[in-house]
């Protein structure tokens, strides 16, 4: 296969957005156009689009269509839309690494999009509802923070995990999405606030979940040769993998503290790249809740089964720990904009191992790892690499 | 008002609008009935139009016991899709070797345990269109 590597990036701003959908398309592509000059809309050959419920949304179907246009791009290769609710992102920008690494491409952006704030705020969350299993889940009135909840009370009663080490997944989140000018929230969090803030779900309180939020994202991706030629700061797409364990609640792994399938897409992309977890520098991870968030470290294996709230606790997931996770804010501190979600995370690792982060730089970061979820039960993983290999 | 399918919560539940049909029928009577495949004998939950495992779609409808037990559960307090209000408290069944998903009515969050027996008590909610009952399947403390 070819090398593949990211040339390209760039965000909204993320929040309650007085804009569009295609307001947010516009404003995701011109500042991914921006970040590299050789490249104009007439040259990407293909798009992919992660997008959610447009239908619901923006009563919008014919999503990938309406994107190219609004972009200025006439697809001559792949033209496509990828909805697997909030790993769309993510799994366009497999769809489009698996052309490009085929040779069926050499330039390719994946745009993630989602306007989900409603003049009517129930109808907001009424439309998330869609993401679970309508006849067996939605029906009953269940959303994403139940769901998660059932995990954290197990995970708290198997390992002992505090309130207040889930907190602190909110305190560090939201404080790293304060140096970040595109997050939904930008005054960061204090320990006090978080476990003052209002349950949503117990244990889960506000500050421990991800906002409803408006906003996109776009990355370019090229053929080893292709992006050679446009920069000499390509980053590398080391390694990827995705399991499914299931997508109903009760299909799943029959004790929600552990997340099997992230565990294997984890292995899988670890093997693909060559390397191991502890030589991870900086990682976007899917803190949709802040148990996510523990969970994942322990299934990525940044720490043992059943560790993650001491890790997080002792700041070894922070700037001057093992490995920064969240640089930009996270979920809880960006915001979700489903679609968006997984490319925004591929734009963080992008300016992340360019060291061009900024004051959210991660120092000396080589390797990058993303993971995005759609459940508790589906998993995307992709490692990046400063270097081809 | 016109009847718009994207704003309803609630499956259609009639045999016009789908083969699981006799599933919801039963729970209306107060039984929580599910598939079990006529080939390998697999019993599914929740039912399913063929066999996960043989691949058959010749099944028969088996009765599940009424009660169950408290797998896991959590209450939530706000923030929940329009046309559901209060305090809901969302919980995992264990009945037999089934893991069902339900919500537990007329049930003290403070009072609930893991491992707790409850008793399925069916859930009257918005009729359909032609005015037809619709059921869910929900669970009560015995």
């Amino acid at each position: 296969m070819r090398g593949v590597a990211l040339v390209g990036a760039g965000v909204s701003k993320f929040g309650v957005r007085k804009a569009s959908y295609r307001d947010l398309i516009w404003e995701a592509g011109k500042v991914c156009f921006d970040s590299i000059p050789g490249v104009k809309p007439k040259d990407v050959e293909g798009l992919v689009v992660g997008s959610v419920m447009p239908e619901r949304t923006a009563f919008q179907s014919h999503i990938s269509s309406l994107a190219a246009e609004a972009l200025g791009i006439k697809p001559s290769a792949l033209s496509a839309r990828t909805e697997h609710m909030c790993a769309s992102g993510t799994v366009g920008i497999r769809y489009a690494y698996a052309f490009i690494a085929a040779g069926l491409a050499d330039l390719v952006m994946v745009l993630g999009v989602e306007k989900l704030n409603q003049p009517t705020g129930e109808e907001a969350i009424l439309n998330m509802s869609a993401g679970v299993d309508r006849e067996w889940e939605a029906a009953f009135g269940l959303t994403a923070p139940p769901c998660f909840a059932l995990a954290a009370q197990r995970h708290m009663a198997e390992f002992g995990t505090t309130e207040e080490q889930l907190a602190l997944v909110g305190v560090k989140n939201h404080n790293h999405a304060a140096k970040n000018p595109n997050a939904h929230f930008s005054k960061g969090a204090t320990l006090d606030q978080v476990l003052g803030s209002r349950m949503i779900a117990t244990p889960l309180r506000l500050f421990m979940c991800s906002p409803i939020t408006d906003g996109a994202a776009a990355v370019i991706l090229a053929s080893e040769d292709r992006a050679r030629e446009l920069t000499d700061k390509p980053v590398w797409i080391r390694g990827t993998g995705q399991a499914l364990d299931g997508f109903q609640l009760t299909s799943l792994h029959e004790d929600y503290a552990h997340w099997p399938a992230l565990k294997r897409a984890a292995r899988t992309a670890y093997a693909m790249a060559g390397v191991g977890p502890h030589e991870v520098d900086v990682a976007e991870v899917h803190d949709c809740f802040a148990i996510a968030e523990l969970i994942a470290y322990e299934e990525l294996g940044f720490c043992h089964k059943g560790e993650a709230g001491p890790f997080a606790a002792a700041g070894r997931s922070d700037y001057g720990g093992d490995v920064v996770v969240n640089p930009r804010g996270g979920l809880i501190g960006c915001g979700h904009p489903l679609g968006a979600t997984g490319v925004a995370q591929a734009a963080e690792i992008f300016v992340q191992l360019r060291d061009a982060a900024g004051g959210r730089q991660a120092p000396g970061a080589a390797i990058g790892l993303t993971h995005n979820n759609s459940g508790m039960g589906e998993h995307v993983v992709m490692i990046y690499g400063r270097e081809r290999a | 008002m016109t009847y718009f399918r994207a704003v309803d919560p609630f499956p259609l539940e009639s045999a016009d609008h789908t083969k699981l049909h006799e599933f919801y029928s039963h729970l209306a009577s107060g039984r929580l009935v599910t598939t079990r495949c006529l080939d390998c004998r697999t019993t599914a939950w929740p039912p399913r139009g063929f066999c996960g495992e043989c691949t058959s779609d010749r099944f028969e409808w088996v009765d599940l016991p009424g009660e169950g037990t408290i797998h896991a559960f959590t209450v939530q307090e706000t923030g929940l899709p329009a046309g559901f209000d209060g305090r809901r408290v969302f919980a995992i069944v264990k009945v037999d070797v089934h893991r069902v998903f339900a919500v537990l009515v007329d049930a003290d969050p403070l009072q609930l345990r893991i491992g707790q027996r409850v008793r399925l008590a069916p859930l009257r909610v918005a009729d359909d269109p032609k005015g037809n009952a619709r059921w869910l399947p929900a669970f009560t403390p015995t």
